[in-house]
């Protein structure tokens, strides 16, 4: 259940409250470039969903096994050789991702053309172009920066292949989000008298910061979220209880009274 | 030394302003847009790039007769990861605060398309001279294009440049006034966006006053 | 395969370069790193219990630090605390004197909250109000509390105003829970002897 539970987090925090394109900046340069229709910018969000899972599982699978500090497969190759003590590779990582990156594309490049000839049709094109979304790469660095700890720190806290698809495939769907919401608007832009300087890049970044104001709405989501998905610990159970047995008999000891309304509410909604 | 192409002179002046990597050709968004918070971080950013970009022009640039077509891209990847990776690990060693401030940006710097397009552009068809002017004409570039953004946001958002505060200074009354907003990421769409309108307007003016 | 070796050989030699470069750079640099991972939270060590030794200070369990004076005598203790905030999670030291009574201090590592609002939590100004509070009992978090209150020191805090939220969560899911948590260990005896632990 606490599994579960941090899987949805993840979830809904790379593709909603913080959203790859519109809160972290990554993948602006196809949110800009492929977003003119919506057919297309779709097609996009797909390509990038596919092969950031893939490079998402394949970084996971590196990172774990060989990268990080005190990874097991290296670490056995290592002490094989006559070295002694964890190995820690971490310093190739950004090399090990950008090829991974690379050959993930071209890998499902070939694989889509061969056995969905439709498929490569209508996203194809976009593949050899997603080399070099910045995108992939922040996931894969964010996957890194969950799995490549320092050494010492509890097993339990490194994700998973679970959290770390997920982190990947729902960043790639918030993308879709954001790209889909952005052709959108921009097909009704075309029939508006934008000033000239501001055609084209100007007016869609002043778009993107509308759309990232909105997304910032989201933010705090996460907070009630998790208190909704997870049970709390007991020290914290024993401080709320505590507390709210304060807040009952509470002498509002400066003569400061609170608002009714605010003491009505529940201890842990505040507002 | 160029046989063909634009001479260094060329390259060095055409990468700061006609053809500035942020305003005119619109390359490297993602760092633009996300370091640009403030100057400090902006301004260490733009050293990392240029660092990187002139490594990389001027190794691209060493090995363009040996090199395999074919293969460029893959050279290209693996010369610009190695160069990201050591200026990754100097700036942990020597600023480790601004270091995490800029977190995912500078490996970011990878898949930064101004990088692979210069080096394709330039430092693959010329020689090491012009490679190396080319570079640092675009990383000043690149660096002007950071230092506008960071100054306008860093100013209404903090009321400071370089962290040094000129107003709405902290604990006064006008501390209130500060625009929060454009330290974050919509401001940073709304800084670019209207910065890249005032700079076409401006270079269309000129392209006016040329042509009459 | 010599075909392979003709237009590959560049590659290779080329990764070669890079891998021993790389290396270098490893070796040299990684210490220094290493160092200054342990420095971000060794250096606010002084911060959160006045008169600690930077260089005396000790890990004794996980997540916990003792602190000792000049003279290497036991002066206090400081936890470091992760817990989720308004936006994200907020990751803090807590600084307690010797017998684990009272809070010395308060030091933000990593906050992510509502900057303007929720980020003064970070700000000594509104977090020097945790210094002296006791730590025997959880903090609760009020609203509009005048000065004259805030000097009473009796397990109450002032919330920020517009950012409730972000100062419920630094009090009620970061330092409550670490405190208690401590404070427990500290009465089982876990903590009476500095012990070695794993540093980074």
């Amino acid at each position: 259940m606490e599994y579960v539970a941090q899987l949805i987090l993840i979830a809904f925090g790379a593709a909603i409250i913080n959203n790859f394109v519109l809160i972290y900046f990554v993948g602006i340069c196809p949110f800009i470039g492929v977003s003119r229709r919506v057919d297309m910018a779709f097609g996009m969000g797909c390509a990038v969903t596919f092969v950031i899972s893939i490079a998402g599982l394949l970084s996971w699978f590196f990172t774990y096994y060989f990268l990080r500090e005190g990874a097991p497969w290296a670490t056995a190759i290592y002490n094989a050789c006559g070295g002694d003590g964890p190995s820690n590779l971490t310093i190739l990582s950004y090399i090990i991702y950008i090829f991974v990156i690379a050959s993930s594309v071209q890998l499902v490049e070939m694989y889509v053309r061969k056995f969905f000839p439709t498929l490569y049709k209508s996203f194809g094109v976009f593949l050899p172009l997603i080399t070099t979304n910045c995108a992939i790469l922040f996931a894969c660095l964010e996957i890194m920066k969950n799995v490549a700890v320092p050494a010492g720190t509890d097993p339990s806290q490194i994700w998973g292949l679970g959290q770390s698809l997920t982190l990947a495939f729902f960043g790639g769907v918030g993308f879709t989000i954001a790209i889909v919401i952005m052709a959108g608007i921009r097909e009704d832009l075309d029939l508006c008298d934008v000033p000239k300087p501001l055609k084209g890049p100007g007016i869609t970044l002043l778009v993107a910061g509308i759309l990232a104001m909105a997304f910032m709405g989201f933010s705090g989501v996460n907070g009630n979220l998790e208190k909704l998905l997870k049970p709390e610990t007991p020290a914290m159970q024993a401080s709320a209880v505590q507390q709210s047995n304060k807040a009952t008999d509470e002498t509002v000891e400066g003569k400061v009274p609170e608002p009714k309304s605010m003491k009505a509410l529940p201890q842990q909604y505040p507002h | 030394m160029a046989k063909d192409g634009p001479t260094s002179l060329e390259r060095f002046i055409n990468g700061i302003l006609p053809e500035n990597p942020v305003y005119r050709q619109i390359l490297g968004m993602c760092p633009t847009l996300a370091v640009t918070s403030c100057m400090k971080n902006a301004m260490t950013m733009a050293a990392a790039v240029a660092f990187v970009l002139i490594c990389a022009n001027l190794v691209v640039s060493l090995i363009r007769n040996i090199l395999q077509p074919h293969l460029r891209i893959l050279v290209f990847t693996l010369t610009i990861a190695t160069f990201v990776t050591i200026a990754d690990k100097v700036l942990a060693a020597f600023m480790y605060d601004t270091s995490k401030q800029l977190g995912p940006y500078i490996p970011l710097i990878i898949v930064n398309c101004l990088i692979i397009c210069r080096c394709e552009v330039c430092a693959s068809k010329q020689g090491v001279v012009t490679a190396f002017f080319d570079a640092v004409g675009n990383s000043l570039g690149f660096a002007l294009g950071l230092a506008t953004m960071a100054t306008v946001r860093e100013l209404l958002a903090t009321g400071s440049w370089f962290d040094i505060p000129l107003f709405w200074k902290e604990g006064t009354p006008s501390e209130t006034y500060r625009w929060s907003l454009m330290g974050l990421a919509p401001g940073a769409f709304f800084t670019l966006g209207l910065l890249l309108g005032v700079a076409n307007w401006i270079a269309e003016k000129f392209a006016k006053k040329q042509t009459a | 395969m010599t075909k392979y070796i003709k237009q590959g050989w560049l590659v290779v030699l080329l990764a070669l370069a890079f891998g021993a470069a790389l290396a270098g750079v490893n070796r040299a640099l990684d210490p220094k790193i290493k160092l200054n991972e342990k420095n971000a939270t060794y250096d606010q060590v002084p911060n959160v219990v006045p008169g600690a030794d930077k260089e005396k200070t000790q890990p004794v369990a996980k997540n916990v630090l003792q602190a000792f004076d000049k003279e290497g005598k036991p002066i206090g203790w400081v936890i470091t605390a992760t817990g989720m905030g308004y936006a994200d999670q907020i990751k803090a030291l807590i600084g307690l004197n010797a017998d684990a009574s009272k809070i010395t201090g308060i030091y933000i590592l990593d906050q992510k909250e509502t900057p303007g609002l929720g980020s003064k939590i970070a700000t000594s100004k509104w977090n020097s109000q945790f210094i002296g509070q006791p730590a025997n009992e959880p903090l609760s978090v009020h609203k509009r509390m005048t000065e004259a209150q805030k000097q009473e020191k009796n397990g109450k805090i002032d919330a920020i105003s517009g950012a409730t939220i972000s100062s419920k969560a630094l009090t009620d899911k970061v330092v409550n829970p670490a405190v208690a948590e401590f404070r427990t260990a500290l009465q089982a005896g876990e903590m009476t002897k500095p012990k070695e632990v794993e540093t980074k």
